[in-house]
């Protein structure tokens, strides 16, 4: 194999960090056009109401307002959602979260859409709200959706794992561990808040710039709830500053609200929400609880596994469907049982709503197993990692759904590379025998994880690039997945360089734009890198076969006879003409110089009603070690150093790898220690980040990194998924760390400062 | 009210209402759009500025209050040519910058630090920068950044 000049060269900059570091980069919140409006939305205050008047009158009365939207200006009431379309882009009869939007204005200044909120009449009389998952399928439980998706009250969706009778072997098993595990929502605080654009144009369409993840499901909802053809809206999405999984659902309804306003004055609409409105009003990882049983032979393997997952929705599905349907396909984590089943409820409750989050379900599941295999392994009195690589996924296992894994499941080699690296041995040997009185305890703790690559079972899983020489001898790319920070532009520039064989500064990556790019799909699930770099790659391979088609011509040779100096090409007298000579000579011979490259992960089906089938084509593995502190007086927890590997297959951009390692890392971290977004009673109690603390410069460990020396056969030069995996084990190793330190097995995420605290 | 101010090198004259925070004033009255709202309450460091060299958040000062100072922004950083200057070109060399959005606030926290302590310590940049939060990157390619400019801009004075 040839060597390679950018995939995995660390000296690779991020393709358009420059424009950011000169605070040049336009985000949606920068953009000022003339004859822009300004809208601001009228929220609820309660949890659940019935509306009972709304008067919109007054706030056309103020100074300066063009307009103002409820439900009744969009098609069919403004309905939306998908899988389940249980949403409205303004509330319809009924509000069922604080926060939940009501109507919007749009005025000349952003003064005057606030008062004109103000001035909003409006009457609610309140309803029963459900906070608690576990009463919301009660009978006497007030129905929150409209109509039940399922027919049972507020149960929103299920999922199961049927792999064999799992509770005959428990009935022969020699030890049985069950526990509880409870997460709470989690915000994904990106830096910059949700924001939409909209613009009229003069025939009747409309281009809407938005900080999304996905245009083209931008477009389609869009078109869906204005009554317009869908080619009749352009979705254009500028620099987002950072999603996580959080800004899809949230900004669909946002970028409706602001096209309908658009299309109504005839004026651009701007709608940027503040930090209290985001964090009230966007959707969060969804709270969740875990039961597991597990069981173990005496020898200490592992036998059989049953789970029960009930995840709160909130007062809408959004994404939690899906999501809780990749945490029922990780429930067992990465290790060898003979059995399993697994139950999952997703209820509504007038918590906000919930819909993705990076690792998608995963960081629950995983987050839930790795704490009882801890407790497992100690009453087998072995040490964490050894029982850990007793009962890993090895070459020829099959996974807890019951799927024969496909390609070698590394997570042995990782949880051996902690070993190494943290010297476990030696320190857990130190730790243990710390006096019991200490004021501050230290800890080590581990965890291990596997992680599906791509959508599997949740749908078709494509993705198209489109690549072009231009008359200049640039290159343009195009993708209609997108890059809010975590760095493909760069991964699709360096596979279409590294491919072609040309500068990587050629290269143009243009903006996600649905009426240049094609759809993709989503860009979630840790997909881009495999199936967009996968797309970039076999473009890129049509040019390259091109241009040396030409270069055969140019040199009067066979085109096996050529071969590649750098950008130039090299005949078989060892001749060379450069890259634009062989470009200009493709032109003259009527090449067009442009190709559409498209990929799709390999086939695999789940079967939903059985729960059985192939949730992923395969997975990513990793593990990391926790070294931490306790403070027995105040219950703190100080984290001192992580020690995390992943296997992302061949790394494609080395520094966006390393950076997506260290802020998945300090996600975990923030969610294993301080971020749990709570609610009481409905209302949620923190809404900046004055009491939503996230984690800062200070808070972060030190942190040695590594990815696996690994290749997927499939992937593009050998890549897999990186962005989302490498933040689930870290609350996990976090818990059991914290648990060698002071003996308190935490049954909640995040960890209860006054759990730890000595008695 | 009349106010005079130097921004980014320039001797500045506004009639702006004294109560107008500064972050509006740079982001909507001069275009300035570099400066980044994030919480409006200070405590996310998007909107950082530096004023007399100091940092500070520019959701939270009055422009009544910057009367007669200095201020500068992300627009005011930038290298002779208007290209990145070395600490910028550091945040591209160590994979300092993800999303971007609180990147001109880094930078600007930054510089405050080094124009105070050009031999700081991982501690000192980690204190220098814990009021400017970042989502995406862990930090540490951040302090990486900082670590070397610190020591080039060192090298350089002696």
């Amino acid at each position: 194999m040839k060597k390679l000049t950018y995939v995995g060269n660390s000296d690779v900059k991020q393709v358009d960090a420059l424009e950011k570091v000169l605070g040049r980069a336009k985000y949606i919140a920068d953009m000022q056009i003339a004859g822009m409006l300004h809208a601001k939305v009228l929220r609820s205050p309660l949890p659940h109401a019935r509306i009972k008047g709304l008067d919109v009158s007054p706030a056309l009365e103020i100074v300066g307002v063009k307009a103002v939207i409820t439900c009744a200006d969009f098609v069919n009431n403004g309905s939306w959602g998908w899988p389940i379309q249980d949403a409205y882009i303004l509330a319809y009869h009924k509000v069922r979260y604080v926060g939940d939007p009501i109507a919007v204005v749009a005025a000349e200044t952003l003064q005057a859409a606030e008062a004109a909120v103000k001035a909003i009449r409006f009457e609610l009389e309140p309803l029963p709200v459900v906070s608690d998952p576990r009463e919301a399928l009660s009978a006497n439980a007030p129905l929150i959706p409209e109509e039940s998706p399922t027919g049972k009250g507020n149960l929103c969706n299920q999922h199961i794992v049927r792999n064999g009778d799992v509770d005959a072997v428990f009935s022969q098993s020699d030890l049985i561990i069950e526990g509880e595990i409870e997460f709470q929502h989690q915000e994904h605080a990106y830096i910059e808040t949700e924001g939409s654009l909209a613009i009229p144009e003069p025939d009747g369409s409309l281009t809407i710039f938005a900080n999304d993840q996905s245009p083209f499901i931008n477009r389609g909802n869009i078109a869906q709830v204005l009554g317009l053809q869908p080619e009749m809206v352009r979705v254009i999405q500028p620099p987002v500053g950072g999603s996580f999984g959080g800004k899809d659902d949230i900004n669909y309804q946002n970028s409706s609200q602001v096209a309908k306003l658009a299309l109504i004055t005839g004026q651009p609409v701007k709608l940027v929400l503040t930090r209290e409105e985001s964090m009230v009003a966007s959707y969060k990882r969804e709270a969740m609880r875990v039961n597991l049983k597990i069981s173990a032979k005496k020898d200490g393997r592992l036998q059989a596994v049953k789970a029960h997952l009930l995840a709160d929705s909130g007062a809408y599905s959004s994404m939690t469907p899906l999501s809780s349907w990749r945490a029922t396909m990780h429930a067992g984590g990465a290790y060898r049982y003979e059995t399993a089943h697994v139950d999952t409820d997703s209820v509504y409750t007038n918590n906000g709503y919930c819909g993705a989050f990076r690792g998608f379900g995963n960081n629950q599941a995983t987050g839930a197993i790795e704490v009882l295999i801890d407790e497992l392994a100690e009453k087998f009195n072995m040490d964490p990692i050894d029982f850990r690589l007793r009962n890993v996924l090895r070459a020829g296992d099959r996974a807890f759904t019951g799927n024969s894994l496909k390609h070698e499941p590394n997570v042995a080699r990782c949880l051996e590379w902690v070993r190494e690296k943290s010297n476990w041995d030696q320190k857990r040997a130190e730790y243990a025998a710390q006096p019991d009185k200490a004021e501050i305890r230290r800890g080590l703790g581990v965890a291990c994880y596997f992680h599906g690559s791509g959508l599997g079972g949740e749908g078709l899983d494509y993705a198209i690039s489109l690549l072009k020489i231009e008359e200049d001898d640039s290159i343009t790319l195009q993708s209609g997945l997108t890059d809010y920070g975590q760095g493909s532009r760069t991964v699709f520039s360096i596979i279409a360089a590294e491919t072609m064989d040309c500068d990587i500064n050629r290269i143009q990556m243009l903006r996600p734009d649905t009426h240049t790019a094609e759809d993709c799909g989503p860009t979630v699930a840790s997909r881009a890198s495999i199936v967009g770099g996968n797309a970039t790659r076999v473009a890129a391979e049509k040019i390259r076969q091109m241009l040396n088609l030409a270069a055969s011509s140019y040199f009067d040779c066979d085109p096996a006879q050529i071969h590649r100096v750098g950008e130039d090409f090299v005949g078989p007298q060892e001749e060379l003409a450069s890259f634009t000579t062989i470009t200009k000579h493709a032109r003259q011979m009527g090449f067009q110089l442009s190709a559409r490259g498209y990929w799709q992960i390999p086939h695999i089906e789940w079967d939903f009603d059985k729960g059985t089938g192939v949730p992923y084509f395969t997975y990513s593995y990793g593990a990391q070690v926790a070294d931490i502190e306790v403070n027995r007086l105040t219950g703190k927890v100080k984290v001192i150093k992580i020690w995390a590997i992943h296997d992302g297959g061949q790394i494609i951009y080395p520094k966006g790898a390393k950076g997506q390692m260290l802020g998945g890392i300090a996600q975990g971290l923030g969610y294993a220690l301080t971020e749990g977004f709570s609610y009481e009673n409905c209302i949620p109690q923190k809404l900046n980040f004055d009491r939503y603390t996230i984690p800062t410069s200070i808070d972060m460990p030190e942190v040695e990194i590594a990815f696996l020396d690994a290749e997927l056969p499939e992937g593009p030069y050998g890549a897999k998924n990186i962005a989302e995996p490498t933040m689930i084990s870290t609350p996990p190793a976090i818990a059991n760390a914290v648990y060698q330190a002071c003996g308190v097995r935490t049954r909640q995420f995040p960890i209860p400062v006054e759990l730890l605290k000595m008695k | 009210m009349q106010i005079e101010f130097v921004l980014n090198g320039k001797q500045t004259s506004l009639d702006v209402p004294g109560e107008m925070k500064l972050l509006d004033c740079l982001r909507e009255v001069l275009g300035l759009t570099g400066t980044k709202s994030g919480c409006e309450i200070g405590q996310c460091g998007a909107c950082s500025v530096l004023i007399d060299h100091k940092l500070e958040r520019s959701c939270l000062i009055l422009m009544r209050n910057v009367a007669n100072r200095e201020i500068t922004t992300i627009e005011g950083i930038h290298g002779p040519d208007g290209g990145p200057n070395d600490l910028q070109e550091a945040f591209l060399k160590y994979g300092a910058v993800q999303c971007g959005f609180c990147t001109p606030g880094m930078v600007i926290a930054a510089e405050a630090l080094l124009h105070q302590n050009l031999n700081p310590t991982r501690e000192d940049i980690k204190s220098a920068l814990s009021k400017n939060l970042c989502r995406c990157s862990g930090y540490h390619q951040i302090f990486d950044a900082i670590e070397e400019t610190a020591t080039n801009r060192r090298n350089q004075k002696s």
